[in-house]
């Protein structure tokens, strides 16, 4: 029996009207903001080789592409990420260029298998900023600015909360004990899900320094304004943590002299699922939306497989779910209605005079409907 | 403070989570409760309870429709869901094991047929250790899949171990202790952070795991 050719693949969608005109608004501020900020725009290949993904996700992340063989033999992938192209790019045709170097882009990206039920789209559109060459807390401070700027510019600066944390307090815990790699995965994601009870039960079944254990059992209520650091400082005493308390404690003071500090908050709990942040990392969350519409943060060792190490910073966020939450918000009407541009139609049986008389006002800048 | 919906597992834990809550100072009236409504409040209007099948907790907490959910260990391991799991409630008692009938053996080389309603948890813990398992889903009455001849032992979950011992199973394994769990949605977590933790310190205390810093 055949399909429907009626049906489209599930997690794809069709963008039209409003919403279309929405989605595309928001692209065009983002970008205007990282254009504002010096960040040049740069495409990278839709199809790519999927070890570039793989390098540059991390195995399990980059699983989730869509796959398929090369003429040659070799395994591509429809781009399940844009920072692995960038980064590449980066230490090899800007490899001569200035630093520090600033690119943005905004394209789509295709997962064949979502993350979680919430993450149903296979096909979305990202827009995002890196900027390498720079691994000061100032640069830190740059991508969240610009970050802050962006959500500011799109009527939710109400509405935004970014949650900051550093892989280095995670790290700094769980390098106190040696953990084949399913081991330490497994305490990560019990962590990143708060699960005190099971991050218990996996402390019984390892064996782990009295020191260790005090700070992992706090990681997961350690959130908050300022005062989360202070409170981790009492219970970590290895100096991979300290070093990244530290690091977020610059960050904080520059986010209150910016007089932001009502939108960010402190999570030690909230570790990253990537392998490849080496500092700062945060996510973004909207009201009305059940998912983060972003995150970021600090990879130093990525352009390291492609050729040469920077230090790298950058963000990213879903542009179909910022459309979403701001398209309900305005349906809500807290956002002024785009009024509809009028057109001017034109009729007139002799197609050169419809064709001249449309022109004329083309040319004007009206907007025309020719009468058929 | 922001309110907050919670969607509670109904059946079973039903009952137990909503005696927990009230000790943690969340009552629901009786007469709130007889109502049949979809949704209830409770007597401050600070909360809001939806009562949903346990499977469908994680999923309205991941989508966000409930910020917060009470439900089984067992049904989270079998969703999989994306949701922070912050407290144990100690209610709900139960273990997910491997029950097969008595003269049945689980070990060796040959396919098993593993009749359950956790497909997931049975795949994993079963693949885990390379056994290779044919497995047959069923929505209910599992313990009599090998009484049939229709599977050679099961997945389920075992609160007293009657009903096994009833069907002349014995339980070969224990894959997991499970109890209630309070899970919260990631966005909600940090969007509505105080009401959250508010909440949590409440039944912290109740359920002996402290108050959060």
């Amino acid at each position: 029996m055949s399909e429907p050719l009626s049906k489209i693949p599930n997690g794809t969608r069709y963008y039209s009207g409003r919403e279309a005109r929405l989605r595309r608004s928001v692209e065009q501020v983002v970008m205007s903001v990282f254009d504002g900020w010096s960040y040049e725009e740069i495409t990278t290949p839709t199809v790519d080789y999927y070890s570039l993904f793989e390098h540059g996700m991390g195995r399990l992340q980059a699983h989730r592409a869509f796959r398929f063989t090369d003429a040659d033999g070799r395994m591509l992938a429809l781009r399940p990420d844009v920072t692995s192209g960038v980064a590449r790019a980066a230490v090899t045709i800007f490899a001569e260029r200035e630093r520090p170097l600033r690119l943005c882009y905004a394209a789509p990206v295709f997962r064949q298998h979502p993350q979680s039920h919430v993450e149903w789209r296979r096909e979305s559109t990202q827009t995002g900023c890196e900027l390498l060459g720079a691994n000061t807390s100032v640069a830190d401070m740059e991508v969240l600015a610009i970050a802050s700027e962006i959500l500011r510019k799109l009527g939710l600066g109400d509405d935004y909360q970014i949650t900051l944390n550093d892989v280095g307090v995670f790290k700094g815990i769980a390098a106190l004990q040696e953990f084949d790699e399913g081991s330490r995965d497994e305490l990560r994601r019990l962590v990143d899900s708060r699960n005190a009870a099971d991050i218990e039960r996996f402390l019984a079944r390892h064996a782990f320094p009295p020191e260790g254990r005090a700070a992992l059992s706090q990681l997961t209520r350690l959130s908050g304004k300022r005062e989360t650091l202070g409170s981790a400082r009492l219970v970590m005493a290895d100096a991979g943590s300290k070093a990244a308390l530290d690091r977020l404690d610059r960050l904080w003071s520059m986010i209150e002299s910016l007089d932001l500090a009502d939108r960010f908050e402190i999570d030690l709990g909230d570790v990253a699922k990537l392998d490849y942040y080496t500092g700062l990392t945060f996510n973004i969350y909207v009201n009305g939306a059940a998912a983060r519409v972003g995150n970021g943060g600090r990879y130093d060792g990525l352009t390291a497989a492609f050729g040469k190490a920077e230090p790298a910073v950058g963000f990213v966020l879903d542009l179909d779910a910022l459309t979403t939450v701001l398209l309900a918000l305005e349906a809500d009407s807290r956002l002024p209605q785009e009024s509809e541009r009028r057109a001017s139609i034109i009729a007139n049986s002799d197609p050169s005079l419809l064709f001249c008389e449309a022109g004329k006002k083309r040319a004007e800048g009206e907007r025309v409907v020719i009468e058929l | 403070m922001q309110k907050l919906t919670i969607a509670i597992a109904k059946g079973r834990l039903q009952t137990e989570a909503l005696d927990l809550l009230a000790r943690a100072g969340l009552s629901v009236s009786s007469e709130m409760l007889s109502s049949r409504r979809l949704a209830v409040e409770d007597e401050s209007g600070q909360y809001r309870f939806i009562f949903v099948k346990p499977g469908d907790v994680p999923i309205y907490v991941e989508h966000g429709v409930a910020d917060c959910g009470v439900v089984g260990r067992d049904v989270l391991m079998e969703s999989e869901a994306d949701v922070l799991q912050p407290l144990t409630l100690g209610i709900g008692k139960c273990r997910m094991v491997v029950a097969a009938p008595l003269d049945t053996s689980v070990n060796g080389d040959r396919t098993l047929r593993v009749a359950t309603k956790y497909p997931r948890v049975t795949a994993t813990h079963f693949g885990a250790r390379g056994q290779s398992v044919e497995i047959i889903q069923l929505s209910g009455s599992v313990e009599v899949a090998p009484l049939l001849g229709l599977a050679d032992c099961i997945v389920d979950l075992v609160e007293t171990g009657r009903t096994l011992r009833e069907n002349g199973l014995r339980v070969v394994e224990v894959i997991a202790e499970s109890t209630a769990r309070l899970v919260v949605n990631r966005a909600g977590y940090q969007l509505k952070a105080e009401a959250v933790a508010h909440l949590i310190d409440s039944l912290g205390v109740i359920t002996d795991q402290g108050e959060r810093t």
